[in-house]
């Protein structure tokens, strides 16, 4: 297949859409809600499809505060997504209703698009609930400029984080941003510098009790490289793929756990294996604290209002 | 005299021909072991001893002291080191609650209306025993001297025997106990034996927030004393004219021979003498009131030592004995309007509380250890440390002189659990408290400490101790301190609990963990006294956020001096998991030790394992704003 003028080759299949380029192949599940695979340069970057993600790993003093009882129900809304709605657009047409079998009976595999637009709503499944909106827009360079939308809602929870999660198939080699040095959070970030950083590898750091770690703040770009696959038939050999800043430095962790696989463990030693590759891309960040760790919250500031609204986005490159 | 087990249950009883507690100044033969560090005065009894592990006092080996003894079934064991971590006791980790918590039930004695419990801790079924035996003979250099032993710190309270003598008994931890072995000694296969009980009265005392080990856990050595001794040496270097000028002060104790003569100097950095005294031997000597003109002061960022040479030599004019200290001049004062100074300048605590931790060795740390804690340290602006909750090994405190290390030098004091029960003050069985019979051993503790370190320029703080409430004992040793130093201030937080004794305890308002709204309504209510926390940002886990809170009070209130960061170093042990195949590091509860604390033994800046958490680069940034 050729690809002319640059345009987006768009698949309407049965159960998802594609998106396909000169070196990249996107596929978004209907029946997943959410980005399926993600193939750039021939490798797959996605092991199930992102989502939101609101827990965090509890630290010693979301517990000593009681923080962990207060924000629990946000830990189900983590673990499990509940897509309830997605929105298809492309170029300028908004399409009323997902063309799903029969309606992609008229397509052709000779579709091409300028942009594709795609939202998932899901449902936190808190009481009250609320929604949350992931929209992937794709320019015909193939770029994924990816925003997600919280809607606040009053009487919610406290929010121990906002953001998605992105697991990948294999463990990455290590990884480099633009941004700020070590681990960082909004209450404890006036020490770090600013500059260019590679980390090996994908270390955890080793507080006695695995919590949420590895938080960089007010990032500008990161880079993550992997050198294995999942594919039977592929070769090996390095590979990474880039998220870049869009409006705002965004906040990343990335380590082998998600937040559940750390909370289950009380040493770092029963974690499992790593195998994989857990990107955090957090647009609400909460603090760690420090007055104590046996009552006392995290500062006002550096809580997350639930009731708020909270918007962020970066772009895939 | 006999020893008597039952010194374990009375509280008055906790030191029993023990030398006076005097400063911790080296002597040497002649300058070429100063120079090498090595003084053949002294004799190492450090290494491999043989042991026996007793359950509890019922199970010992009464006689083991004896020469008949048939000690074959005894092990070994490499003294200093933790019993514990030999794998002979379990590790327990506790923070406020006694160790013995719901296994027996205890209160201490003479609270309550009582009297002595009198099988408490000598028939205690928790109280397990260690019985270490050393044979030794004699170095040469010893021989034809006065011979005494110096146990570093022993936890926690222990009977010591020679050739089949008892020579005595000691409790406080972590304070050297010396012992005068002279009527028993011989020159060859001389048999030291000493018994170490993990508890005693002194357990009430030793609450401190940590993993509760025994054993003989710091150094032995046995000191040959020369015809002519200085045993004591009392510096008082005084600033003066506005910060220009010193005066120097000294108060000298010889013990042997009251002949011969004595030769003081003080060199500045260049080896130039700004003092010379001659005079002849005496049991006690003054230097009074001596005027150095022009005197370069010691801080934090230029920590200026002057060397003291005392020289004693015999009637013939050799030199035998030779004392080297160095020593500087600053002031540490308070103003009328409630500041501290150093210098004529304000103070300002950028401090950690340092517990001495080596994952491996528990408590029985390495000058390793240290040498690397005063690296990380000046790497990341931490200009002052409060040696929680006990005096340290004494090399700490001359690496922190050469360092500019301000130190809270604190006793060994902590009875959290007789007074704080699930949170709630409740001191119905509070010790010290104002009880009378547990008065003098807690000013023996302060006297200890006092006298030991007392000529350690780096120590701008005596601390009474840590979270033992407060009643007239502890107003006795704040009184002890006023009345032996004035050239310090005394720190206790306790005093808090009762606010009422406030003008009789602690030079300044001490605070742990108050969050910087509640400290700002103390700045701004016309304070009493300067403020500090001797204990905030408690760093368990992931943490150290919101510091910036606290710093910028530092530029709105004169009054408040800082703090001490909870803690430097996780309390962790390094063992090996059969599963993962790995070394790992444990904590509390992972010995199946109960009651415990759990991970409550990890709130350092630093792991376990002496790697700096990733906060550390947070407190670099603002300890270095105010340096």
């Amino acid at each position: 297949m050729v690809y002319t003028n640059n345009q987006l080759h768009v698949i309407y299949g049965d159960a998802t859409l594609g998106v396909n380029g000169q070196d990249f192949q996107y596929i978004f599940s209907y029946e997943r809600g959410g980005l399926e695979s993600l193939k750039v340069q021939d490798k797959e970057w996605l092991y199930r499809t992102p989502t939101p993600t609101f827990w965090r790993a509890t630290t010693d003093n979301d517990r000593g505060s009681g923080f962990n009882l207060k924000a629990a129900q946000w830990l189900g809304s983590d673990m499990f997504a509940k897509c309830t709605d997605i929105h298809l657009k492309v170029d300028n047409h908004d399409f009323s209703k997902l063309p799903i079998a029969p309606i992609d009976n008229e397509f052709s595999n000779q579709e091409y698009a300028n942009s594709v637009e795609i939202t998932f709503t899901y449902q936190t499944l808190t009481i009250p609930a609320t929604e949350v909106k992931i929209i992937y827009n794709i320019d015909n360079d193939g770029h994924i400029h990816v925003t997600m939308h919280y809607y606040g809602k009053k009487g919610l929870p406290p929010l121990p984080v906002i953001g998605m999660r992105f697991i990948m198939p294999t463990l990455a080699t290590g990884f480099d941003y633009q941004g700020l040095s070590g681990e960082t959070y909004p209450d404890r970030m006036a020490g770090a510098s600013h500059g260019n950083f590679h980390i090996q590898g994908l270390p955890v750091t080793k507080y006695l009790v695995p919590q949420e770690n590895g938080m960089h703040m007010q990032t500008n770009k990161l880079t993550i490289t992997r050198n294995t696959t999942q594919n039977n038939a592929d070769t090996f050999g390095k590979f990474n793929l880039t998220i870049q800043q869009d409006k705002q430095p965004f906040n990343f962790s990335c380590i082998p756990y998600t937040a559940e696989e750390l909370e289950n463990a009380t040493h770092i030693e029963e974690l499992p294996l790593p195998r994989r590759t857990v990107l955090v891309i957090a647009g609400a960040v909460r603090g760690v604290g420090g007055i104590d760790s046996w009552g006392s919250d995290v500062e006002d500031q550096y809580h997350i209002d639930p009731e708020q609204d909270h918007e962020f986005s970066f772009i895939i490159n | 005299m006999k020893a008597n087990i039952k010194w374990l249950d009375d509280p008055e009883v906790y030191r029993v021909n023990q030398l006076p507690a005097h400063s911790d100044h080296p002597f040497f033969k002649n300058y070429r072991e100063w120079q090498e560090h090595h003084s053949s005065f002294k004799q190492s009894l450090n290494g491999k001893w043989r042991f026996n592990f007793s359950k509890n006092p019922q199970s010992r080996p009464v006689d083991f002291y004896q020469p008949e003894f048939d000690s074959s079934s005894f092990d070994s064991i490499q003294v200093p080191s933790e019993i514990e971590l030999n794998g002979y006791a379990q590790n327990q980790y506790t923070n406020i609650l006694y160790p013995w918590e719901g296994k027996i039930y205890r209160r201490p004695a003479y609270t309550l209306g009582k009297g002595i419990e009198t099988d408490s801790f000598s028939q205690g079924k928790d109280n397990t025993v260690g019985s270490y035996i050393k044979h030794f003979d004699l170095n040469i250099a010893l021989l034809g001297h006065e011979i005494h032993i110096v146990f570093e710190g022993v936890e926690r309270a222990m009977f010591v025997y020679l050739n089949g003598n008892f020579v005595g008994y000691a409790e406080d931890s972590f304070t050297p106990s010396e012992f005068n072995l002279t009527p028993f000694i011989k020159e060859k296969d001389n048999l030291l034996a000493v018994e170490v009980y993990k508890h005693s009265t002194a357990s009430w005392l030793e609450d401190q927030d940590m993993f509760r080990f025994s054993g003989i856990f710091r150094s032995v050595e046995l000191l040959g004393i020369p015809d002519t001794h200085l045993t004591d040496l009392d510096l008082k270097p005084t600033v003066v004219n506005d910060y220009q000028d010193g005066v120097f002060n000294a108060k000298l104790h010889f013990t042997g021979k009251m002949e011969g003569s004595v030769h003081l100097s003080v060199e500045d950095i260049y080896g130039k003498t700004i003092l010379e005294e001659n005079t002849s031997v005496k049991p006690t000597i003054a230097i009074s009131d001596k005027l150095l003109k022009d005197i370069h002061l010691w801080d934090n960022h230029d920590p200026y030592l002057y060397q003291l040479i005392i020289e004693i030599h015999n009637q013939s004019g050799h030199l035998i004995e030779l004392v080297p200290y160095q020593f500087g001049f600053r002031k540490i004062e308070i103003t009328t309007d409630k500041v501290v100074l150093l210098n004529g300048k304000r103070l300002i605590i950028n401090g950690v509380n340092r517990h001495e931790w080596d994952a491996k060795r528990g408590r029985s740390i390495t000058l390793d250890d240290m040498k690397q804690d005063i690296q990380t340290f000046k790497e990341n602006n931490i200009n002052a440390v409060r040696t929680c909750h006990y005096p340290n090994q004494i090399p700490w405190y001359y690496m922190c002189d050469q360092n500019g290390i301000y130190m809270m030098a604190e006793n060994n004091l902590e009875s959290h659990g007789t007074w704080q029960k699930m949170g709630q003050t409740e001191p119905s069985d509070n010790v010290p408290g104002s009880i009378p019979q547990w008065k003098e051993v807690v000013i023996d503790r302060a006297r200890s400490n006092y006298e030991t370190f007392k000529n350690h320029t780096a120590i701008l703080f005596w601390s009474l101790g840590n979270e033992s409430y407060a009643g007239s004992n502890i107003v006795a040793m704040n009184d002890f301190y006023k009345n032996h130093d004035n050239s310090r201030l005394v720190h206790y937080e306790g005093v808090a609990h009762r606010p009422e004794l406030k003008d009789q305890i602690s030079d300044v308002e001490s605070c742990m963990y108050l969050p910087p709204k509640d400290v700002e309504k103390y700045l701004q209510d016309s304070p009493q006294k300067p403020f500090m926390e001797c204990e905030y940002m408690h760093d368990m886990g992931n943490s150290d956020g919101g510091m910036s809170s606290y710093i910028k009070l530092l530029d709105q209130y004169p009054q408040y001096m800082g703090g001490f960061i909870w803690d430097f170093i996780d309390q962790a042990l390094l063992v090996h998991d059969s599963i993962s195949g790995q070394d790992v590091l444990r904590y509390g509860g992972d010995f199946d030790d109960r009651h415990s604390d759990y991970e409550f033994s990890g709130d350092g800046l630093m792991f376990a394992d002496r790697t700096p958490k990733p906060a550390m680069q947070e407190v670099r940034y603002y300890y270095g704003l105010h340096k």
